[in-house]
């Protein structure tokens, strides 16, 4: 199970607030803009600026 | 209707979120998970619900997610998340409270400038009164902490009221008297004593246990939020206590009771921050909210034993 669209649509990135989505597996959220992925565990997406992964480019 | 509620997976927020969701409204959940106390204890808290088709669940900080989009469709905010605990609101970390009781609460008043809710809850507590000899408290009375938490959680509740007159949010604060119940915070007074007297340690007490508290079930604090969604004029404060005004020794006696034997009871320093008596009068919450305790001290206290039996199990 993934998160809802109702709930992707009131989640921005929490350092930028800028837009995120949903990647490819479906387990984490990407800002473009701050190269950051939020985790989503166990059904929860974790919108914690410390807790984000840098994504490699 | 949807609702926000902050803190959701705190003892009090994660109940309210449950009556909520049966009472037929879609609710938002943020919770930062505070390392004051195990994660894995809220985790539980809001095991029961978080796969609940209507409730959404979010891990997140009230200072740093974007609030406006948060307050989306949103028209209710239970603001329950806060930095608890009297004793550490001392020294360093008193930065944690500013944040997390002030400005965070401060931020969610504004971002409800842009988003309009038809009620704007705010939990605020006991402590804003400190240690007053004038008993029963009542919320005409100055309040006066006597502890950096209780200095914070006041702040908080003036700025509702300072928000409410300049911009009509429509804030209304409840001064909670010690809850207690099921999924209580393991730094509180009834979970320790509770997991002692199981556990067969003996019981410390801070002063001499003759301090007696306004002790307040949950589901009493859960059901008064409900009112004040229903019934609450904004700008107001409503003391929402247990009627069960009891000493910590006549608590000890409680449970003694109940476990079925003695206990040995150790008492340590008094706790700065600490305050003698609480006592709410109840007046003002009865007369424009409605609201009456329904679970006397015994049954409460009973409850909570049966959930700190199968945690220690």
């Amino acid at each position: 199970m993934t998160i809802s669209q109702e709930l992707l649509d009131i989640l921005a990135c929490p350092k930028c607030k800028g837009d995120i989505y949903l990647n490819e597996t479906k387990d984490g959220l990407i800002c473009d803009r701050c190269k950051l992925l939020y985790e989503i565990k166990d059904d929860i997406p974790i919108m914690l600026i410390d807790e984000a992964k840098p994504i490699e480019t | 209707m949807k609702a926000l509620v902050t803190g959701a997976a705190g003892f009090i927020g994660s109940h309210l979120s449950e009556y909520l969701i049966a009472k037929g409204l879609r609710v938002v959940g943020i919770d930062s998970f505070m390392d004051y106390y195990p994660r894995s204890m809220k985790e539980s808290n809001i095991a029961g619900i978080i796969r609940d088709q209507h409730y959404e669940f979010i891990e997140g900080s009230l200072l740093e997610v974007d609030l406006s989009r948060l307050l989306a469709g949103v028209d209710v905010v239970f603001h329950q998340a806060a930095q608890a605990g009297v004793r550490a609101s001392w020294g360093r970390s008193f930065k944690v409270y500013t944040d997390n009781n002030i400005l965070a609460t401060q931020m969610l008043l504004e971002a409800c400038k842009e988003s309009p809710v038809e009620k704007f809850i705010y939990a605020s507590s006991s402590s804003v009164y400190g240690d007053t000899k004038d008993l029963p408290m009542r919320e005409s009375s100055l309040p006066c902490p006597v502890s950096p938490y209780g200095v914070s959680k006041l702040a908080a509740e003036h700025l509702s009221c300072l928000y409410h007159r300049n911009f009509a949010i429509p804030a209304v604060s409840l001064r909670y008297f010690t809850v207690y119940g099921a999924r209580q915070r393991p730094d509180m007074a009834f979970h320790r004593f509770l997991r002692w007297a199981l556990e067969g340690s003996a019981l410390q007490i801070y002063g001499d246990g003759r301090q007696s508290r306004d002790f307040t079930h949950v589901d009493d604090i859960v059901e008064a939020n409900w009112l004040a969604l229903e019934k609450g004029q904004p700008g107001e404060v409503f003391n929402i206590g247990g009627g069960s005004r009891v000493t910590l020794n006549e608590v000890v006696e409680m449970i003694k009771t109940m476990v079925g034997r003695e206990l040995e009871v150790h008492y340590e320093g008094v706790q700065k921050g600490d305050v003698r008596h609480t006592f709410a009068d109840m007046t003002k919450a009865e007369k424009k909210l409605g609201y009456r305790p329904k679970v006397p001290i015994q049954d409460g206290l009973q409850r909570e034993y049966e959930w700190i039996q199968s945690l220690v199990k």
